[in-house]
């Protein structure tokens, strides 16, 4: 017991030290129990390869220069359909936001077509673009949009009334209100839908590239399937869930908070 | 002040609820007529209704859906059976939950759709591989939430429910879960909301039966009547699981528990 005592005052004196290492030490018995697993022939070794196959073929596709074009592709088009969906969210968001006529018009049909699914759109997709990048960028488009319109409807309708009517008596014109007053109180929500988006634009990028299959992380994972190679869909698997948990914790959570701590008293 | 009370308030909410989307259904028609759509890129309303009614007819639809909402509902069962009690036995310890938070982090993240080429591979094609899908894209949200739920209880509570006498079950029933409870019922409506996804994908890539497979097998053939078809069906059903089922649980047990949340 003792020494497992001393071991974790050490890792709470580290992690107060060095926050990072509380994101990266959990991760060392879990990858140990892996190798334990993998080495002990539970599973037939082709199944279930070890951490160190995974890390050699890290290697390999980095050297062949494999990954980061597959990477590039990948990010490259959360991003763009990411900043397409924001640019068409926003503004359609704020609307319904603020006209009670265009929400009652408008939230039926949002709901519904948030329903359907960005998946469900593929086989559709497909037949009207092929197997192209419009068909994904329209995927991915599509899933980011509804959340963030959603929630910046939310977060619009949370704005007090008072203070839209303190800004106009004050002499603020209607833009103005949108633009100062509207928007940063609806900021937190906004970000809360965008991580939202995103969460579901990346699931549906996989599922997208999986199936239009031309290049991408999604692509690399379902074509080692078909080589009957896990090492490269494990490999796959880590270097998503890595991505994400680096755009999550150091690009959006900041943010968010940000927003929270600078805008958020607006919306309570 | 109150507005004069419509005689019934339900069916209206439900009338204004409907219309738009009755305008949406008219604006289709009419844009096909108007632009003379081929039926191979876009159906109109007609023939929407008629491969429908023949899928309906011929027992298709029915052996689809029902395929789609076993495997959710098996993988959802199974998931937060196994989920809740993990969470809430790792939640108890603050410091094992925060030992536990970014790997558990990490996994919801890849939860559902990112584990479809492995799980393809270890159980085959068909429900095996779907069905675990579905059950890691509900397991690691929910136990994640579950985990946040439990840790974020005030511990002068648990501390005040301790000293009052409160044994182990009493604690568990009385104060971890009703806690936790927001936190859970959260994690299972996103859990389900990337199950459902993951579903549709899964059924396109890897199996013979489903909606999904319905909506791929309709495109080889370009029956896009059949694929509208389809995607209806998936939103009709999603909003009826969210709307009926998730959304009224959640407010539920905000508005009943939410209270030990944020004191």
């Amino acid at each position: 017991m003792k020494p497992l005592l001393i071991a974790w005052t050490l890792y709470a004196r580290w992690t107060a030290r060095f926050p990072a290492v509380r994101a990266i030490v959990p991760f060392i018995p879990v990858v140990a129990l892996w190798a334990i697993v993998a080495e002990s022939g539970m599973f037939p070794r082709v199944f279930f390869p070890g951490p160190l196959e995974v890390v050699r073929s890290f290697g390999t596709l980095m050297y062949k220069g494999i990954l980061p074009d597959y990477l590039e592709d990948s990010v490259v088009r959360l991003a763009v359909g990411a900043a397409a969906g924001m640019a068409l969210g926003i503004p359609l968001g704020v609307l319904v936001g603020l006209n009670e006529r265009a929400r009652a018009m408008l939230w039926p049909i949002l709901l519904f077509f948030q329903a359907i699914g960005d998946i469900a759109w593929l086989p559709i997709l497909l037949i009207w673009f092929g197997f192209s990048l419009t068909t994904m960028t329209i995927v991915i488009v599509y899933t980011v949009l509804f959340p963030v319109v959603l929630n910046t409807a939310l977060g619009v309708r949370r704005v007090p009334l008072e203070l839209h009517r303190a800004a106009r008596s004050l002499g603020a014109s209607r833009a103005r209100v949108v633009w100062e007053v509207v928007l940063p109180g609806a900021l937190p929500n906004i970000m809360t839908g965008l991580r939202n988006g995103l969460g579901y634009g990346w699931r549906a990028l996989i599922a997208a590239e999986i199936i239009v299959g031309t290049s991408g992380i999604g692509f690399l994972m379902f074509d080692a399937r078909r080589a009957g190679s896990v090492v490269e869909i494990l490999l796959g698997m880590i270097v998503l869930g890595v991505l994400w948990y680096i755009v999550d914790s150091w690009v959006l959570a900041p943010i968010e908070r940000a927003t929270g701590q600078r805008w958020g008293l607006v919306t309570q | 002040m109150l507005t004069a009370m419509p005689r019934f308030p339900r069916l209206l909410a439900m009338a204004t609820f409907v219309a738009p989307l009755l305008v949406v259904l008219l604006l289709w028609e009419l844009l096909i007529r108007a632009f003379n759509v081929d039926p191979r890129v876009f159906p109109d309303v007609e023939s929407v209704a008629r491969a429908g009614f023949e899928t309906l007819q011929d027992g298709s639809l029915a052996r689809h859906v029902g395929a789609s909402l076993v495997r959710v509902a098996v993988g959802t069962v199974l998931a937060i059976v196994v989920s809740i009690p993990l969470g809430v036995a790792m939640g108890l310890s603050p410091a094992v939950s925060s030992f536990l938070t970014p790997l558990f982090r990490f996994f919801s993240v890849l939860a559902g759709i990112a584990w479809i080429p492995i799980a393809t591979l270890w159980f085959g094609y068909g429900f095996g591989a779907i069905t675990f899908v579905i059950f890691n894209a509900v397991f690691f949200v929910v136990t994640y939430n579950t985990l946040l739920g439990v840790a974020s209880i005030p511990l002068p509570l648990r501390h005040a429910a301790a000293s009052l006498g409160a044994g182990g079950w009493t604690m568990l029933t009385q104060v971890l879960l009703p806690g936790a409870l927001p936190n859970i019922v959260t994690g299972v409506r996103t859990g389900l909301g990337f199950a459902w996804r993951g579903l549709i994908a899964a059924e396109m890539i890897a199996t013979n039966v489903g909606l999904g497979y319905m909506l791929f097998l309709a495109r080889d053939f370009y029956r896009t009547e059949v694929i509208v078809f389809g995607m209806i069906v998936i939103g009709i059903l999603w909003l009826l699981i969210d709307r009926l089922l998730l959304a009224p649980l959640e407010r539920a047990t905000i508005e009943r528990w939410g209270m030990v949340h944020r004191a």
